[in-house]
């Protein structure tokens, strides 16, 4: 197909995505489903009189169909300097073991079987759907000047959702657990979900006002959110981006440090090349609060004058378009142990509701609460239900209190740690 | 291709089978400010199928070879043998039944060239970006799609279905220092073409709106009497209320059924909400579901108490009630789950006029961003807002981000509007991809509402 693109186009790219996994399915803490899924699909880019042309098919008959749309794509499409990347090596990853790759169905349900003893060992009432699936899944990227790189991954990933209901009192929890080499850590997740669970049986209330809000790594991408938005090359190739044209300047308080990843073996998100076949490597972005860089792919790098970063990510269907591979919120040097042990009065915030909801990008956030505790003289004491919190990054983090050694990979590509706001906006009922 | 789906089904030693398979073809034109972001053509093709063994679990095989359907058909039913054991899944009967559905657009969408796509979406976006300096960034998507699915079981249903959408989204970024504040309008619907064009006004409200948002100051957090415009409305009756009507989240849970019993009074009695896919036109529109049941009216508040709620056919199997027509996949890659489709709040009969009059302090809030439910709390953000001082609309606020409990919430609706509008645009996300749906409301008054903020 590229040798066909490559008659008739200056530059051509050519990304085949072949996925196969099994997903079993828990529902109301039952076994309910067994599903397997076959993906297998190809997108194409090309070059013509200087023009970008994008085009994608998962129909296998289809390939004259899918090179005249790719053509007719290009005759419409913008003018881009940029070149599909020659040849280059990448950092070495681990990111695919062959035995989580062909890890035993009866593996997955035991694991299941698990999770759900121990959510429901520390609340009976609860109801459990877990979805655990195993997946393999290979990229190529072929262009015109040279380029074939083959990334295999082989993620296990387990999602949970608790819900408990009382009389009108409920309590949801979702949880997103996924590693890329075996190991035992989903005893972790499914422990955290009990503690929290437990947590909860106690109920608080808390007057609203300013207070010290502490975040706990699920309760983080609060925070992080807008931190990614703003950090997007595409966000700053825009000028949308609150960040856009600071590199260098103090932005954060120095407790905080922002890096990507990639290179972390184990990791679903990391990976030796992009998704356009970049050699990817770890970056600092925000260094002790000094803005230090941002995350690019191929066309917002060229538009930017900037180098290609290797966060060119795609699905099937859309171009690539600048993503993280693994976001670390650098851990900090109070003990977890310590974190709340100084506040007289305030906010755990455990699970956010309304992610990404209102104007994210100029670094606002403004979140319902769907599990967030009160902390009273140092101990977490009991639940706060219909709290809300607001605020906005660029000023609430300019003072960071503290934030916590230990940390924790949450939603997949986040390694995130507990951080401390001396003092936050909270809205309650009382 | 009927031949090889009944062949299959008939080869299958499973005790249900079904067989759904897609096509579609998408064009899509994307502006983001200055630059085309792209203009092209996406062709998807795939099917799924989902098999019961008596006694065992649901076997699902989804895939995008249709070569050889009825290894397809074997990989699912051993997945649905491989879970046996647990408690049984039965069906609720819905009556066989052999439909095509075609559709006949005004201005088909698959024989205009993109150029004149790409031209319509440049004439919308050169609006977006020509009104103001401060206007930063734009971005005008333009997407059609026709898709073909066809349904087949092994009871004898055997649908065919065309189903054309096509939509644009406006959206505006203003900027000013570190201020930065975005306006958005969307229209998108089951018809044609003629769907899409003529909404050179639209941008140019979505251009003014984000620019004078800059000026608009944050409202204060609090609580306060809220009057929700009919599009925030029926984003609150969709994902405030609706996703606890689905009967999935009950069906296995007897705590929940507690809580969402037939007969509790959730509000007054000028309240009433339902949920309805067989109106003709709307997003979530169609005759059948994607099990074949028929899809129809459903009353699930009726004068303020909970008359009802949306089924599949394994829902209404497990709890003794009716199918709904309410089991939706979004697209070959998923099983059809318990979902809504065209969901709205009855108009009422109280005028947009008596129902600010009495308010000294309030909010008038307006069309949604986005809103999230965790079952009883919800939280969702208005587009823009206006602050309503001794029974009047005063000036525009901005970041109003509406929360709460969901049983507080609907006790406390106590005016419903005599005006009625459905949202042209509208999908939910409930566990899988994205889903066409309609909401629709009137006016609606809410007292004691919390409005986060600084």
């Amino acid at each position: 197909m590229l040798d066909r693109l490559m008659q008739q186009a200056e530059q051509a790219e050519v990304f085949e995505l072949e996925s196969e996994a099994t997903n079993i399915g828990f529902e109301a803490n039952r076994l309910k489903s067994f599903e397997v899924e076959e993906t297998r699909g190809v997108a194409t880019r090309v070059v013509v009189n200087g023009r970008l042309g994008f085009a994608a098919s998962s129909d296998l008959d289809a390939t004259d169909k899918l090179i005249a749309n790719v053509l007719e794509s290009a005759r419409h499409g913008d003018a881009i300097p940029f070149h599909f990347p020659a040849p280059r090596p990448g950092p070495p990853v681990q990111v695919y073991d062959p035995e989580l790759a062909a890890l035993p169905t009866e593996r997955l349900i035991e694991m299941g079987r698990e999770i759900i003893a121990t959510v429901l060992a520390a609340e009976p009432d609860a109801h459990v759907n877990v979805d655990l699936e195993r997946r393999v899944r290979r990229a190529t990227v072929r262009n015109s000047a040279g380029t074939e790189v083959t990334v295999e991954t082989a993620p296990l990933s387990i999602s949970a959702m608790v819900e408990r209901v009382r009389g009108d009192d409920v309590v949801t929890l979702f949880e997103y657990f996924s590693t890329a080499v075996k190991d035992e850590g989903y005893r972790t997740f499914a422990q955290r979900m009990a503690d929290k669970l437990r947590l909860a049986q106690r109920a608080a209330t808390l007057a609203s006002g300013r207070m010290p809000v502490l975040f706990s790594p699920s309760g983080t991408p609060v925070l992080g959110l807008p931190l990614m938005l703003g950090l997007n090359g595409k966000n700053i190739y825009r000028g949308i981006s609150p960040m856009a044209g600071r590199l260098g300047e103090p932005i954060f308080d120095a407790k905080l440090t922002v890096v990507d990843d990639p290179t972390l073996d184990g990791r679903p998100g990391s990976s030796s090349h992009d998704d356009e076949g970049i050699p990817r490597q770890r970056r600092v972005l925000i260094d002790q609060g000094v803005l230090r860089g941002f995350v690019y792919d191929l066309k917002t790098a060229a538009q930017s004058s900037a180098e290609p970063t290797g966060h060119g990510e795609r699905g099937l269907f859309s171009p690539p378009a600048p993503s993280f591979s693994n976001l670390i919120l650098a851990g900090g040097d109070t003990p977890l142990a310590d974190m709340a042990s100084g506040i007289e009065e305030g906010l755990l915030v455990e699970s956010p509701l309304g992610l990404g909801q209102g104007n994210v990008i100029s670094g606002a956030f403004s979140n319902n609460l769907s599990l967030a505790f009160k902390i009273a003289g140092g101990e977490i004491v009991g639940r706060v239900k219909d709290v809300s919190i607001g605020g906005n990054i660029y000023e609430d983090l300019r003072r960071i209190e503290a934030v916590s050694q230990e940390a924790e990979w949450v939603y997949g590509g986040l390694r995130l740690p507990y951080v401390l706001l001396a003092e936050l906006n909270v809205v309650t009922r009382q | 291709m009927r031949e090889r789906i009944e062949a299959a089904l008939r080869a299958s030693g499973a005790d249900y089978t079904e067989i759904r398979l897609e096509e579609r073809e998408s064009t899509r034109v994307v502006f983001r400010g200055q630059d085309l972001e792209t203009a092209d053509v996406i062709l998807d093709r795939g099917g799924i199928v989902r098999c019961l063994v008596r006694g065992g679990g649901w076997g699902i095989a989804t895939f995008n070879d249709l070569a050889d359907l009825p290894r397809r058909v074997a990989q699912a039913t051993e997945g649905a043998r491989a879970i046996e054991g647990e408690e049984p899944i039965e069906l609720a009967p819905v009556p066989a039944c052999e439909d095509a559905i075609t559709v006949s657009l005004e201005r088909d969408f698959r024989g205009i060239p993109v150029t004149e796509k790409k031209a319509l979406a440049e004439a919308y976006n050169d609006i977006l970006r020509s009104s103001d300096p401060r206007i930063v960034d734009t971005s005008t998507s333009y997407a059609d799609t026709f898709s073909r699915v066809t349904f087949a079981n092994s009871e004898g249903t055997y649908i065919e279905e065309e189903r054309p959408m096509a939509g644009i989204a406006l959206s505006a970024t203003a900027r000013e220092d570190g201020n930065v504040q975005q306006a958005i309008e969307a229209v998108s619907r089951a018809a044609g073409f003629e769907a899409v064009t003529g909404h050179h006004a639209l941008a140019e409200t979505v251009t003014r709106r984000a620019v004078e948002l800059l000026a608009a100051p944050r409202v204060q957090g609090g609580r306060y009497t809220v009057v929700c415009n009919p599009r925030l409305a029926g984003v609150f009756a969709h994902e405030a209320f609706g996703h606890l009507s689905e009967a999935d989240f009950v069906y296995a849970n007897p705590k929940a059924q507690e809580m969402m019993v037939l007969g509790r009074r959730f509000g007054e009695d000028i309240l009433s909400i339902v949920d309805d896919g067989s109106l003709p036109g709307l997003r979530g529109s169609h005759r059948y579901d994607d099990e074949g049941t028929p899809t129809g009216r459903t009353e699930l508040i009726k004068n303020g108490v909970l008359v009802g709620r949306l089924h599949s056919r394994e829902t209404a199997a497990k709890m003794g009630e009716q199918p709904t027509g309410n089991a939706r996949a979004s697209g070959y890659r998923y099983p059809p789950i318990v979902r809504m489709t065209n969901t709205f709040i009855e108009a009422g009969e109280t005028s947009f006029e008596d129902m600010i009059r009495d308010i000294d302090l309030g909010i008038y809030a307006c069309d949604a961003f986005g809103g999230q439910t965790a079952l009883e709390n919800f939280s969702f953000s208005a587009a823009y807002a206006y602050v309503i001082r001794q029974g009047q609309i005063a000036e525009l606020g901005r970041d109003v981000i509406l929360s709460g409990n969901l049983f507080v919430t609907l006790k406390n609706i106590d005016r419903v509007g005599d005006d009625f509008e459905w949202i042209e645009w509208g999908t939910c996300g409930k566990g899988q991809g994205g889903l066409p749906v309609s909401m629709g409301a009137p006016h609606v008054r809410i007292r004691d509402v919390l409005i986060g903020g600084e």
